[in-house]
């Protein structure tokens, strides 16, 4: 009963594995996010309440509008940082401690391009 | 070996579920979407099951013993560990279909480990080590020690997973508490049993052959001696001796004698490599044992008995009768497969004659299917007997249907199995 239970189980979860990287495969890909759109800081500051919230990391500018519930602080933590640069905070998260190395590898999920002026970008010399 | 019937039935799943059900309630998620949601609830109640796993197979004498014995540990440490592997399994799919519901490319990135790092690799390697892990324990026909080997994978399995969820969300009280339980578990089975540091020296004083394939031996104890009782059992690794040279491994017998000063005996019987080794070890050879566990033939009944013995399951009876003489009724179906394998019999015979409330049927069954109904009809007030069965699995298994038709209480009826794994 338990090695059935182990083996339909395991065979289940590969398919179902397999199952989303056909989808993936056959998906159409999508726009390429606008890695390289350029954002001012002026135009960042918009974007500064609960469900509208970009935030500039390192150079780099996030939407962080979805992912502010699942942050697991509370909301008071990091809406402040809404529209503005933010890499302090992000590397300092509690008593000078950085983020995990997980929320580093989460923030290219929420990335939509760079800070500064087209014609500051390093391919434009 | 086993005991069937336990003392509280009640307390090895308790133990198992209390702290996957502390890890849930600690940990459940409030305002996250449905599926991230249920990825953190199975990723907490899957490792802290893990856990509580591990301190299932602690096998330490006082833990088995309010466990109820090794055997109900041995099964919910089963049945935990293959309902914390599902709910792991439900974990990385959760994640995926969270990322699916909010944009489809995103399940594929949750899951393809290429576009993940180092921690979440650390979850893959995890939950592949459980997969070899528990498929070489399904495995049929693995050998002991290959099995054993296959084991400690999903030891490490348990190690890397703890791993991962710390390296993801730093040092979290639960992750702390749950890490070092895990270390305290590992830590003591590794070193106190299998290693042999909570275990006893003996000294081989006496090799006798009882059957055909196997050896009754007599242990002095070398210091303390365990406080051991007729019907338990003893884990042993035997030491290298002058010609012999032991296994180093633990394997479980039973006592077949205990005597006043400490020094015990226990009959093994070939039944792999490392038991057959045994069959040549000497007198002078130093060994290591463990327990005692058990709880067989230790209820305290006023009620008539009926044994049943299967070949080698003939020990924890013979330690009783050796003990001292039955204080109830008591009759003996001694099952075995030809005169060769029937050890102790002419002992049994001797006890039969001078012991009144002692009655002795020994059946050699030879190939022949055996006919229960017609053995168990001879016996006198069946259904009124406290009924012990100590054999192979399949006689165990066969016996049942027939002792609960002709009237035995259920409740009345225990066992012990040779099958320890």
């Amino acid at each position: 009963m338990m090695r059935k239970l182990f083996i339909a189980a395991t065979l289940l979860f590969w398919l179902a594995v397999l199952g989303f990287w056909v989808t993936d495969a056959w998906l159409p890909v999508p726009p390429a996010v606008a890695v390289e759109k350029r954002y001012t800081l002026q135009e960042l500051a918009r974007h500064n309440q609960p469900n509208d919230c970009w935030m500039a990391i390192d150079g780099m500018v996030y939407d962080f509008s979805t992912y502010l519930p699942q942050h697991p602080s509370e909301p008071s933590v990091m809406l402040p940082w809404c529209g503005k640069e933010a890499t302090q905070a992000f590397l300092t998260k509690t008593k000078g401690r950085p983020h995990s190395s997980y929320a580093s590898q989460l923030l290219p999920t929420y990335r939509i391009g760079r800070l500064g002026a087209v014609d500051e970008s390093p391919s434009g010399n | 070996m086993s005991v069937m019937r336990w003392r509280n039935p009640i307390i090895a799943p308790a133990f198992a579920l209390a702290l996957p059900l502390a890890a849930v309630w600690w940990s459940f998620p409030e305002g996250l979407p449905l599926w991230r949601s249920i990825a953190i609830v199975t990723a907490w109640a899957g490792s802290a099951l893990l856990v509580a796993n591990l301190a299932l197979v602690v096998r330490e004498p006082h833990l088995a013993r309010l466990l109820g014995g090794l055997e109900p540990a041995y099964l919910w440490h089963h049945r935990s560990g293959l309902t914390a592997y599902l709910l792991l399994l439900c974990h990385p799919l959760a994640l995926a279909v969270d990322g699916w519901l909010e944009a489809p490319q995103l399940a594929w990135q949750t899951l393809a480990p290429w576009t993940q790092s180092w921690p979440v690799w650390l979850g893959w390697a995890a939950l592949l080590l459980l997969m070899l892990g528990l498929a070489t324990t399904f495995a049929l026909r693995l050998p002991y020690r290959r099995w054993r080997a296959f084991h400690y994978a999903l030891g490490l399995g348990v190690v890397l997973g703890l791993t991962h969820v710390y390296v993801l969300l730093g040092g979290v009280e639960l992750i702390l508490v749950l890490i070092a339980l895990a270390g305290l578990a590992l830590g003591w089975r590794l070193i106190a049993s299998d290693l042999g540091v909570a275990s006893y020296p003996y000294r081989v004083t006496q090799v006798a052959r009882p059957a055909t394939g196997m050896i009754e031996v007599n242990l002095a104890p070398s210091a303390a001696a365990l406080a051991v009782a007729p019907g338990q059992f003893v884990l042993l690794a035997c030491g290298d001796g002058v010609r012999f040279r032991g296994c180093g491994e633990y394997h479980p017998f039973t006592v077949t004698s205990v005597a006043a000063d400490g020094q015990v005996k226990l009959a093994i019987k070939a039944l792999g490599p490392c038991t057959q080794r045994i069959q040549t070890i000497e007198p002078g050879v130093q060994v290591r044992l463990q327990g005692p566990f058990g709880t067989f033939l230790r209820e305290a009944s006023t009620a008539p008995q009926l044994w049943i013995a299967g070949g080698v399951g003939i020990t924890p009876f013979i330690a009783a009768l050796r003990a001292h003489p039955c204080a109830q009724p008591t009759t003996l179906i001694y099952l075995f497969r030809n005169a060769a394998d029937a050890a102790f019999l002419d002992e049994l015979n001797a006890y039969a004659q001078t012991d009144p409330q002692f009655e002795l049927r020994s059946v050699e069954t030879g190939k022949a299917p055996v006919d229960f109904p017609g053995l168990l009809q001879q016996v006198s007030q069946l259904a009124q007997r406290e009924v012990n069965l100590c054999g192979p699995a399949p006689l165990v298994q066969a016996l049942m249907p027939h002792l609960l038709q002709l009237g035995v209480d259920p409740n009345a009826i225990h066992s012990e199995r040779f099958d320890f794994r």
